[in-house]
C-alpha cells in the first residue's frame, strides 16, 4: 500500500511515516505544493494525506487536480484550521475524511485503514481475522459464523484496533477516538477502562482468541 | 433629562418675561408723560389763540359778555370768566378726575387754569381735555406687552423645533451610529460630515477613538487566532511523537505512565487552544445561523454520548425534554453550547450528585448539585475557573455565553436549594 503524506511540518510527516511504515505501508512525502503536484501527476498511491496549508499554494488545489484527472486515491485532509467551511468544502471536492491536528496516530492510521478499504472492497467490505469476522457495511461482527452484539462505541474500539494492529495505543488516543472533542473536556480517560473491559469479555465468550492485551497498565495492543 | 434646547430656552423666555413686564411701567410713564405735555402744549397755545381772536374781534360791552356766553355754551372744554384783577394768578396746569356726563363715566381730565386780557380787562380761562385713565393705559400696555410675549414665546417654541432639528442633526445623527457599533461587529464606523465646528471635533475625536479601539481589538482577535493556529502544529508533533514512543518494546511501565499523563496535558492545552480558536471565530461571526436544530434531539444525543461519565459518577438525570421545540442557529455551535453545559455539569456534580434538564419553548434550564454558589461575576470570564479541585480548559463557560451573545440569548447563573443552575433564554 502506497501513501502520499503532502505536509510541510518535517517532523511530523516523519512521525506519521514511521508509524505507518511499520505496517505494511509505504510512505512517500512532499512538502511543498509543486512537488505534492508532480507526485500525484506520476505516481498512483492508495491514500494521501493532505495538508491544505501548503508553502506554494492551496491544498484544496491538490483536490481539483485529482478530480480533474478523475484520480480515484483516497484522500484525508489533515489541517491545523478545523475549520467547518474547509472540511465541508475538502469533502465536496472529493476527499473522504478530515481531521484536525493535533490527531493521535492511531486515529489517522485507523481512518487511512478506513478509507483504503472503502476504495478497494466498495461493496462488501469484510474483514476477516482468523475466526472474527467484521462487515463494515452491516457493522456486524461474527466469531465461528456467530453474530456478537457490540455497542456503537465497542464497534468503534474494535475498528480502531484492527486498523492499528500490533501497535501499543494509549488511552488517550482512545478516548478521543470514542468521544472526539468531548474527550479531553473531561479530563479524565477512565471511562474507555470500562468499554475495553466489556469488548474483550464479549469478544471471549464468544470464543474469539484475547488478541487485545493491557500494556504497561495504561495501553492496549491489538495483537496478531 | 431635558433636551439641552429646552434647557437653554427656559432662562431667555424667564428673561424675556422679565424684561417685558419691566417695560409696561416705563411704557406707560413714557406715553402718559408725553400725552401730558403735548396736552399741555395744546392748552397753551388755544389759550394764546382765544386771547388773540377775542381782541380781534375788538366786541364793547355788553356784545362782549354775550359772546363769550355764547363762547361757555357751544365751546365745551373751554370755559371764560370775567374775573376781578385781584384775583389773577399765574398759570396752573393741573389734573384732575370727575363724573362727565358725556361719557355717563367716571373721567380724567388734564386742564388749564390760565387768564388772559380782553380788551383790558382779566378773564379767566379753564381749558380741559379728557385723557385716557391710567389703569386704562396700563391695560392697554400690558397686553400689547403680553402678546409680544407671546409672540415670543411661539417664536422660541417654534425656532427651537426647527433648530434642534436641523442643527443638532449631525450629533443625533453621530449618536445613532454609536449607539449600533458594535466593536465585535466587522464594520467601520463612518460618522456623518457637517459643518458645525463642535460636532466635526466631536465626530473626530470619536472616530479616532473607535479606529484605535478597533485596530487594537482586532490585533487581539488576530492574535489569538493566529497564536492557536501557530500551536497546533508543535502540538501535534508533540502527541504523534509521543504515539510513536508508546511503540519501543524497551519502554517501563513508569515511562509508560509518564506518557499518559502528558497525554492527558496535551488533551488540555489542545481543547484550550481549539477553544480560544472557537472565541475568536464566533467573534469574527464567522458562523451563520440559518439551521433549524430540534433541540430535544441534540439534547438526547448529548446525554447519550455522555452516559458513561454519569454512571461512572453515578449521577442521576432528571429530564423533561418535550420533542418537536426547534430553534434557528447555528448546528455547530449550538451542539458545542449544549456539550458544554452538559459536561459542566457533569464535571462539578458530587458523586451520587442530581443532573436536571428542563426544556420548553422559551428556555432550556441546566441544573447540577453543588455546594456553594459560584461568583456570577466571572462565572463567565475566560480562564476563570469557578472551581479549584476540577480544572477545565476555564473557557467552556466563556463559549457558552459568548455563543448565546451570537444568537441574542439571554444566559443566567443562580444557585437554589444546593443546585447550580443555568438558565438560557431563547
Amino acid at each position: 500500500m502506497k501513501i502520499l503524506i503532502i505536509e510541510d511540518e518535517k517532523e511530523l510527516a516523519d512521525n506519521i511515516g514511521n508509524y505507518l511504515s511499520s505496517e505494511s505501508y509505504i510512505c512517500e512525502f512532499a512538502n511543498t505544493f509543486s512537488k505534492a503536484i508532480d507526485k500525484v501527476d506520476m505516481y498512483h498511491y492508495d491514500c494521501i494525506l493532505l495538508d491544505i496549508m501548503l508553502p506554494g499554494g492551496d491544498g484544496m488545489k491538490i483536490l481539483e487536480e485529482l478530480k480533474k484527472q478523475n484520480k480515484q486515491e483516497g484522500v484525508i485532509i489533515i489541517s491545523a484550521k478545523d475549520s467547518l467551511d474547509d472540511k465541508v468544502k475538502g469533502l465536496q471536492l472529493g476527499a473522504d475524511d478530515y481531521l484536525s491536528k493535533p490527531f493521535h496516530l492511531p486515529e489517522l492510521a485507523a481512518r487511512i485503514y478506513a478509507v483504503i478499504r472503502r476504495k478497494q472492497f466498495g461493496n462488501v467490505n469484510l474483514i476477516e481475522q482468523n475466526e472474527l469476522t467484521i462487515d463494515l457495511l452491516a457493522k456486524t461482527v461474527k466469531v465461528n459464523g456467530t453474530e456478537v452484539i457490540l455497542t456503537k462505541k465497542e464497534l468503534e474500539l474494535l475498528l480502531l484496533f484492527i486498523g492499528n494492529k500490533n501497535k501499543v495505543i494509549s488511552r488517550s488516543a482512545l478516548a478521543e477516538h470514542l468521544s472526539g472533542d468531548i474527550a479531553d473536556m473531561l479530563e479524565n480517560h477512565d471511562f474507555v477502562y470500562a468499554h475495553i473491559k466489556n469488548l474483550k469479555k464479549k469478544l471471549g465468550d464468544a470464543g474469539c482468541g484475547n488478541y487485545l492485551k493491557t500494556i504497561y497498565g495504561s495501553g492496549y495492543k491489538w495483537e496478531v | 433629562m431635558r433636551k439641552l434646547l429646552n434647557k437653554s430656552i427656559r432662562p431667555l423666555l424667564v428673561y424675556a418675561l422679565l424684561i417685558i413686564t419691566l417695560s409696561i411701567p416705563v411704557y406707560f410713564y413714557i406715553i402718559n408723560k408725553i400725552w401730558v405735555s403735548e396736552l399741555d402744549e395744546h392748552h397753551k397755545v388755544t389759550k394764546q389763540k382765544i386771547e388773540k381772536q377775542f381782541n380781534s374781534l375788538n366786541q364793547q360791552e355788553p356784545q362782549l359778555s354775550e359772546t363769550i356766553q355764547l363762547w361757555n355754551i357751544l365751546q365745551h372744554g373751554v370755559r371764560i370768566k370775567s374775573v376781578d384783577q385781584s384775583l389773577v394768578k399765574p398759570d396752573r396746569f393741573y389734573t384732575n378726575k370727575r363724573f362727565d356726563e358725556y361719557h355717563n363715566d367716571e373721567e380724567q381730565f388734564r386742564g388749564l387754569e390760565s387768564y388772559i386780557t380782553i380788551n383790558n380787562k382779566p378773564y379767566q380761562v379753564i381749558i380741559e381735555t379728557n385723557m385716557e385713565e391710567v389703569d386704562e393705559t396700563v391695560i392697554a400696555v400690558a397686553s400689547v406687552a403680553l402678546g409680544f410675549f407671546l409672540l415670543l414665546l411661539i417664536g422660541f417654541i417654534v425656532l427651537n423645533r426647527q433648530l434642534s432639528g436641523r442643527i443638532w442633526k449631525p450629533f443625533y445623527s453621530t449618536m445613532k451610529k454609536l449607539e449600533s457599533f458594535d466593536l465585535k461587529g466587522n464594520s467601520d464606523i463612518k460618522l456623518d460630515k457637517t459643518n458645525t465646528l463642535e460636532f466635526e471635533q466631536l465626530n473626530q475625536v470619536v472616530t479616532n477613538l473607535i479606529n484605535s479601539n478597533v485596530s487594537s481589538y482586532r490585533q487581539q482577535k488576530e492574535f489569538t487566532e493566529n497564536a492557536s493556529h501557530e500551536l497546533q502544529t508543535p502540538l501535534a508533533i508533540i502527541k504523534s511523537k509521543l504515539d510513536l514512543l508508546l511503540q519501543n518494546p524497551a519502554l517501563t511501565k513508569e515511562q509508560a505512565q509518564a506518557v499518559d499523563d502528558i497525554n492527558l496535558a496535551l488533551s488540555r492545552a489542545s481543547r484550550i487552544n481549539k477553544n480560544l480558536l472557537l472565541l475568536a471565530k464566533i467573534e469574527n461571526q464567522q458562523f451563520d445561523a440559518n439551521e433549524w436544530i430540534n433541540i430535544g434531539e441534540m439534547v438526547n444525543h448529548d446525554i447519550d454520548m455522555l452516559s458513561e461519565h454519569l454512571l461512572s459518577k453515578h449521577l442521576k438525570l432528571e429530564k423533561n425534554i418535550p420533542p418537536n421545540i426547534s430553534i434557528q442557529c447555528n448546528r455547530n455551535l449550538f451542539e458545542i453550547l449544549l456539550s458544554n453545559l452538559l459536561i459542566n455539569a457533569i464535571r462539578h456534580s458530587p458523586e451520587n450528585g442530581i443532573i436536571k434538564i428542563e426544556l420548553n419553548n422559551k428556555m432550556i434550564i441546566f441544573s447540577n448539585t453543588g455546594l456553594n454558589a459560584l461568583n456570577p461575576e466571572s462565572l463567565f470570564k475566560r480562564f476563570m475557573s469557578a472551581s479549584s479541585e476540577t480544572p477545565g480548559s476555564g473557557l467552556g463557560l466563556a463559549i457558552v455565553k459568548q455563543i448565546c451573545h451570537r444568537f441574542n440569548w439571554q444566559i443566567s447563573y443562580s444557585f437554589i436549594h444546593g443546585a447550580h443552575s443555568f438558565t438560557i433564554e431563547f
